[in-house]
């Protein structure tokens, strides 16, 4: 468990981190929590000559409420947002997911900056993201810009983060007074990684629903939205067949491919199961709002 | 202080923790295809060209004399057999580097077409040039029989898969010469199996090895044997005068280390309508890997042997088998042919109460041995009916059966006490110090040495030291595997004391604790013993389903025949852990592979090991009918690897209906439809 040789940097102030980002392009690359960054260069999955760690910049972990939404900081880790009553409040889809990552150690450890530009298709906070249409800042060279969540995630550990820029903050707006979203995630050992899990995050207006995101984690090469199902959702009453009609799209969209989890058919199923079960969750949660 | 607690607090000495000036690191560079030639290798220190030796069998299950050609050579020699072989080995004083050399060997293949299953195996091409067959062991046991044309027949193919051993340290050596000795320190069940082995691989005169054992994380079969990595690092530090450590990663481990389990079995059980059996057909094939050098030339005799279960089994027939195939060699884990044997015979069993609708536990009554006899398959199977009558009494089994999902397992657990062990006791200055033969991997033997000698000797815990395996210290010893330190072992450290009292009787008239203390004695014995010994045991399994087809594992319940307790936490423990183990092989450990014979399990968190959060209630109760040995323990290491998947297996049955052949169980297979 000896990694490949690096340099590490850790500096004060986000500028200097961008100056380095920027000093080695493709060859320097941020270290938040070191969560999932740590084993691949221990296991020497991955080669990276040039670290550097945000462990020294301060005023990076936050939750924070604002007049439009919540503001959480990049550095803020999982178990933070895990006891946050603002979160759990105002947004259960991200309680419910920060409450299953992985284990209490990694949780205490690991930050929602990595957790997203890391990008792994089984980490569970970029569906939450895309489901709640979180907005992502970074910083970089030319000043800070805002990504939608719906537009960061490109591929398999490939964001849209340029080589020079760094994740400093995500802002998740308000959702109307009826709303509500729920994570459900479906794993069999702790330490194993979700066969699959879906974020939903809908809102209600009388008995309809008038906004619903649906994104996956795990079975598909990245986190995205599953819009020709949130197309079923949207303007209608969630009856029982709706939902059904809606879970069984999520599953015939995604792309999960067989391995020791489980068969590619298996894991449709069990995501047509556990997206039902999200549903009829968010709404509840919507409908007591 | 006891071991156990300086291994909790942390003050452990493990082989990863020694440092010695100018110590070398090795790395092996390893292969990335299952079959392949090899056309080139640039980059490497060491090749097959410089260090030509082959891997010699040692610790449970080793067997010698097989085909020269299946021989494992340390380094690869021409061809490759499995992804992790060891192809070419790198060094440096800095660690770092050593791993970064590895990365900068290069190796040209021209890959083949891979064996990958077992039964396949024997339809393919011989894979060796030379080799009749892929079949390095075909042999049968029994007798051809005609069964009755009116009997009952449940025919099954059984699976249990692959499985790493796991232990929480892998494996690990450090190696030093001095110009005349070379000295190692090992992770490892047995310093004299570690030392015959080197002494035969490297070809040197025994005298001239000395083997430590060092504080072992685990070690479950595996660290019995020896292994290409070892004899390359001695080799190293004779080449090089200078100290050679070389530590296994997971991602190792997982690859290249000897798997256990791997069996496929295809049986055929005989039975009248009244439930009776009268005999058992088919073959039993063994995933033996690439070469020899692990156990699969013994596990399917062995298996074989066994399949009579706790049972009266008038007659039988059974082709046992060994297939070469494109992965590491077989080797022992955790009851290394106890578990497979008993998981098919008790499959057999349950299947069989299904056919004639009878409560399984009473089919078992019916057929459990009512006197000692030896099966036609070899083994002596002990008279069972009583044992099995007060264990259904004593894990309550007809408050389960209305009530829970429950599953029943009834086992023989043979112990490895023949070629018995040795124990040397030296008295100095008013301490005692102890070696023994086999010494904890992960269990306490110092607990019930100290025992021990304080019934025998009248010793206080405090003034003894159990000491780690030596070959300097102890002439001679075989291991600790097998159920056999509690018996064997122990027996080994009564007759020792006992030659020490004598001795102090000849000496001083009588034995008194004073004459012993201000003397000076040293008493060695190796206890000789050949015969294997048995013991009985049943578990209890209930189970719930989730709607996902989650198995919830309620309660795990076992009830042992151990003989004398030596240490009763120590026999609990064993049974939780070895509990566990039997879940993980049930539920989700499994070493897969895909059909080029890559394999899909490189990392730990997908290696199927239970979480804390999956772990059930245990509860154990012993049934004590004392063994004949000096110490009257038996012993129960190998016992909740045997019995829980049989229990929990059918636990599952009983819960979703389903036909439980193959462990580990499939995801998708417990996937309940869903009610339209």
């Amino acid at each position: 468990m000896n990694p490949p040789a690096f340099e590490y940097f850790a500096p004060t102030g986000i500028d200097e981190v961008i100056d380095i980002l920027a000093k080695y392009p493709g060859e320097a690359k941020i270290l938040a929590g070191g969560q999932s960054l740590i084993p691949l260069l221990k296991a020497r999955i991955s080669s990276i000559p040039y670290l550097v760690s945000l462990s020294e910049v301060k005023g990076l972990s936050y939750v924070d409420e604002g007049k439009e939404g919540v503001r959480i900081g990049a550095m803020t880790v999982d178990s933070d947002i895990e006891n946050s009553e603002l979160i759990r409040k105002k947004f259960p889809v991200l309680h419910d997911a920060t409450e299953q990552l992985a284990d209490p150690l990694v949780r205490n450890v690991g930050t929602i900056g990595g957790n997203l530009s890391h990008a792994d298709p089984a980490n569970d906070l970029p569906a939450v993201m895309i489901a709640l249409d979180a907005r992502i800042s970074v910083q970089g060279r030319n000043g800070l810009r805002e990504i939608k969540a719906r537009d960061f995630f490109l591929d398999t550990f490939t964001t849209a983060l340029e080589a020079e820029e760094v994740l400093t903050e995500v802002t998740i707006p308000f959702w109307g007074k009826r709303s509500g979203g729920a994570y459900v995630k479906f794993k069999k050992n702790t330490w194993n990684f979700s066969v699959a899990a879906v974020a939903v995050q809908l809102e209600l207006e009388g008995n309809k629903c008038t906004r619903a995101n649906i994104a996956t984690t795990s079975v598909s090469a990245k986190s995205g939205r599953m819009e020709s199902a949130e197309k079923i959702l949207a303007g209608k009453e969630l009856t029982h067949e709706v939902i059904s009609k809606a879970a069984s799209e999520v599953a015939a969209s995604a792309q999960p491919t067989s391995d020791p989890y489980g068969t590619e058919d298996y894991k449709r199923e069990i995501l047509k199961r556990i997206t039902r079960e999200a549903i009829r969750k968010a709404l509840s949660r919507a409908g007591e709002n | 202080m006891e071991l156990s607690e300086k291994l909790v607090r942390g003050e452990g000495r493990f082989v990863d923790d020694i440092q010695m000036p100018g110590m070398l690191y090795l790395g092996f560079a390893r292969s990335q295809y299952a079959r392949a030639k090899i056309l080139k290798i640039s980059g490497a220190q060491l090749t097959h060209k410089e260090v030509n030796f082959e891997v010699v069998e040692v610790g449970e299950g080793a067997t010698t004399g097989g085909p020269a050609a299946l021989s494992h050579p340390v380094l690869a020699n021409g061809h490759v057999g499995y992804v992790g072989q060891p192809v070419a080995a790198v060094y440096s004083d800095d660690r770092y580097v050593a791993e970064d050399l590895i990365d900068s060997v290069e190796i040209e293949y021209e890959p083949m077409k891979a064996i990958v299953d077992p039964e396949d195996s024997l339809k393919r091409e011989v894979m060796y040039p030379g080799v009749k067959s892929n079949a390095i062991v075909d042999r049968y046991f029994g007798k051809e029989f005609t069964p009755d044309p009116s009997d009952i027949v449940i025919e099954r193919k059984i699976i249990n898969r692959r499985i790493a051993t796991n232990p929480i340290e892998p494996r690990g050596i450090v190696a030093a010469y001095d110009g005349h000795k070379l000295t190692v320190w090992v992770s490892t069940q047995s310093a004299h199996s570690i030392k015959g082995g080197l002494s035969e691989a490297l070809k040197m005169e025994p005298d001239r090895i000395r083997v430590v054992q060092v504080d072992t994380g685990g070690a479950f079969g595996l660290k019995g044997g020896l292994f290409p990595e070892y004899v390359v690092a001695c080799y190293l530090a004779m080449k090089e005068r200078r100290p050679v450590k070389w530590i296994e990663t997971r991602r190792e481990h997982l690859l290249a280390s000897r798997p256990g389990r791997g069996v496929v079995a295809n049986l055929k059980l005989y039975a009248k309508k009244d439930g009776t059996i009268t005999g058992l057909k088919g073959e039993v094939i063994v995933d033996n890997g690439a070469f020899t050098g692990g156990s699969g030339e013994f596990s399917p005799m062995f298996i074989a042997r066994q399949l009579a279960g706790a049972y009266y089994l008038p007659n039988a027939y059974v082709r046992a088998v060994s297939v070469l195939t494109n992965k590491a060699p077989q080797g022992p884990y955790r009851g290394a042919g106890r578990p497979e044997a008993m998981y098919f015979i008790e499959r057999l069993m349950d299947g069989l109460a299904d056919k004639l609708k009878m409560d399984p536990v009473a089919l078992r009554l019916i057929n459990a041995a009512k006197e000692t006899y030896t099966s036609p398959l070899g083994m002596q199977v002990e008279k069972s009916r009583q044992f099995l009558e007060s264990a259904i009494k004593e894990l309550n089994y007809e408050k389960y059966r209305d009530r829970e999902n429950v599953g029943f397992a009834f086992l023989i657990l043979y112990h490895a006490t023949a070629g018995g062990e040795s124990a040397r006791i030296k008295v100095e200055n008013g301490r005692l110090k102890v070696w023994t033969g086999g010494n904890a991997h992960g269990q306490r033997h110092d607990i019930f040495i100290k025992t021990l000698l304080k019934e025998e000797l009248g010793v206080p815990e405090d003034i003894v030291d159990v000491l780690k395996g030596d070959t300097d210290q102890l002439e001679d010893g075989v291991g600790a595997w097998g159920s056999r330190s509690s018996m064997v072992l122990s027996s080994a450290v009564i007759v020792a004391a006992g030659k020490i009292k004598e001795q102090i009787g000849k000496k001083h008239g009588k034995y008194t604790l004073k004459a012993l203390l201000e003397g000076k004695w040293d008493e060695y014995e190796f206890f000789k013993y050949d015969k294997t010994e048995s013991s009985l045991g049943a578990n209890l399994v209930t189970v719930d389903m989730d709607s996902y087809g989650r198995v919830i594992v309620k309660e795990c319940l076992s009830y042992y025949d151990i003989g004398r307790i030596l240490d009763l936490d120590n026999a609990k423990g064993q049974n939780a852990g070895g509990a566990v183990q039997g879940i993980g092989q049930t539920l989700s450990e499994e070493l897969a592979f895909d059909e080029d014979g890559l394999p899909l399990i490189t990392s730990i968190s997908d290696a199927g090991v239970l979480s804390a959060d999956l772990v059930p209630k245990f509860g154990i109760k012993f049934h004590k009918s004392e063994s004949p040995l000096p110490s009257k323990a038996k012993g129960i290491g190998e016992a909740p690897t045997i019995g829980v998947p049989i229990a929990l297996s059918r636990a599952i049955e009983k819960a979703t209906g389903k036909l439980i052949v193959e462990t580990p169980i499939r995801p998708e297979y417990l996937l309940p439809e869903e009610k339209a």
